[in-house]
């Protein structure tokens, strides 16, 4: 049982047998093998307004730097949450829609940066 | 000159990096079955928790009613140990990986040695969320060692550089002879009965006294503690001479068709190890056991082993274990354990498999191929030995086993919005 690509055909040799290419890979073409590279699950649809729906799949680089404006992955109060970074008097500040602004310090971290987003059910 | 980098309490750092509620609160993770403590946080050994205590023995204990025990993830750890290797590759130097939570480094073209230690593990820290420490030393064993002296140091820098012979001077004096990689217990044991108490005591003594005591690997020990290596850096795995897959069952077994069915997957899981290895076996011991903690039971260990006609082929070994266990089955005993272990191990290709091979090996391996493809696929058991049941019921048992955060989609770490 060996897999068709297009090349081993029985009765008329295929012409494309030295052209063939694999199918795309969106592990690769999402970076999801790097050592810093994670898939997470969104729940909640607070970040509705910024593309950013219930259950779908984030692909977020825990090795990035912060960069004001983009939506990051944070631990606060030992629960993980998705923020939005903001940069203000030289220090790192999180917006979530429940929370007032936190102060990036301590037991408060940034995760991971968002990168890339997949959604199944359009 | 070498680097050695190993993640603090591994499998314990991988439950944390995805779960928050475990930072800062003893957490340990157990053996196969829920059995024994194997790893700890720095909170739970201050409990007084040591490696390898059996968890249902000291989770009564009132000061450990707040520790959190966790099943054993081996696909979670597994996949983390990929990404520190990954990391550490990056760097552009040498890497072994010596064990799961181990990587030696060779950093003989590294200049700035604390520089370059800080960096590995802030890398890693913010990659993985794993904290690592590092040693250096011009030996394995050195670099072990320094390794050993910066994960005491709790609140130092996390790296220690034993590279200088003026810095070992100094140090050796103060370290415990059972700190050095390579002396266990007895070993020490032996040591201490001969005054040798430090590391500087170890190095001191005459070397036909430590090849008595110690035979050529105490010496080679030595050697690398005075900075001559012995140990090379080494990039793959020593050949293999077995493979053995053991487990033991999550309840007793007392029915023979459970017995064929554990023994069966063993064979399997071993097979496709062999595959994986690209090797053959030649020979099969199968050994069975009761609970030997269990008091009351009646008791019976048995083992056997049986030449195999040379192959990697799932069918054949599953059907040679299973004409194995025929030979070792007795009614009446609870069987806690059982094991495959795959003997006269070869490079497929090399020899002649068989002259009269009971498998067509063309389509063996065609049919070995689609069987790994798609359980590497669809997972582990998907396709199987029409003799292995689905759910079985000698299956680990696992209470506590966090997701599958990295290798599974359905268990992807969720973020609320």
């Amino acid at each position: 049982m060996r897999e068709y690509k297009g090349d081993r055909t029985t009765g008329f040799e295929s012409p494309a047998r030295d052209y063939i290419e694999p199918v795309i890979d969106l592990a690769v073409a999402l970076d999801l093998r790097r050592p810093h590279t994670y898939p997470v699950r969104v729940t909640g649809q607070a970040l509705r307004g910024r593309g950013i729906h219930d259950g779908d799949v984030l692909v977020v680089n825990a090795a990035s730097e912060p960069v004001a404006g983009r939506v990051c992955v944070a631990i606060v109060d030992a629960e993980v949450l998705l923020a939005t970074l903001h940069f203000k008097d030289a220090q790192w500040w999180l917006h979530h829609s429940e929370l007032k602004s936190r102060l990036v310090e301590g037991d408060v971290e940034i995760w991971a940066i968002v990168e890339a987003l997949v959604r199944f059910d359009v | 000159m070498f680097a050695l980098i190993d993640a603090n309490s591994f499998y314990c750092s991988c439950e944390r990096a995805f779960d928050p509620r475990l930072r800062g609160k003893p957490v340990v993770v157990l053996s196969n079955n829920d059995g024994c403590a194997i790893a700890r946080t720095h909170e739970a050994k201050d409990l007084g928790i040591k490696m390898g205590e059996p968890w249902h023995l000291i989770k009564g204990r009132p000061e450990l009613r707040h520790v959190i025990a966790k099943s054993s993830n081996y696909a979670l750890y597994a996949d983390m140990s990929r990404r520190i290797y990954e990391i550490l590759v990056g760097f552009g130097e040498e890497v072994e990986p010596y064990s799961i939570d181990e990587m030696f480094i060779d950093a003989t073209s590294i200049t700035d040695r604390g520089a370059f230690g800080v960096a590995l593990r802030r890398t890693v820290l913010r990659a993985t969320k794993i904290p690592c420490c590092v040693g250096f030393g011009p030996t394995k064993t050195i670099a072990k060692l320094a390794n050993r002296l910066a994960k005491a140091d709790r609140h130092g820098s996390g790296v220690c550089d034993l590279s200088r012979p003026a810095h070992r001077r100094e140090r050796y004096p103060t370290i415990d002879v059972g700190e050095v990689w390579g002396i266990g217990p007895a070993a020490e044991r032996k040591l201490q009965k001969l005054g040798v108490k430090s590391v500087a005591d170890f190095v001191a003594m005459p070397e036909s006294v430590v090849r008595d005591l110690l035979t050529v690997t105490g010496l080679r020990t030595v050697s690398e503690l005075k900075g001559i290596g012995c140990l090379s850096l080494s990039t793959q795995p020593a050949p293999k001479k077995s493979l053995a897959v053991t487990r033991s069952f999550g309840q007793a077994v007392t029915l023979r068709a459970i017995l064929e069915d554990a023994v069966c997957s063993y064979a399997t899981r071993a097979a496709e190890r062999l595959r994986d290895h690209r090797l053959i076996a030649g020979a099969m011991q199968i050994f069975v056991t009761t609970n030997q903690f269990a008091k009351k039971d009646l008791q019976y260990v048995n083992s056997i082993t049986v030449s195999i006609e040379p192959s990697n082929d799932t069918f054949i070994l599953a059907g040679a274990a299973l004409r194995a266990l025929e030979a070792l089955w007795r009614d009446g005993y609870r069987y806690s354990k059982a094991g495959v272990i795959l003997l006269d191990l070869e490079a497929q290709g090399e020899t002649y498999a068989s002259l009269l091979p009971s498998r067509d090996p063309e389509k063996s391996a065609d049919l070995m191929e689609a069987l790994d493809v798609i359980n590497g696929r669809y997972g582990r058991l998907t396709l199987r030995p029409a003799s292995i049941a689905a759910r079985a019921g000698w299956a680990m048992r696992r209470g506590n086993l966090s997701p599958s955060y990295t290798t599974r989609l359905s268990d992807i770490l969720r973020a609320r919005s």
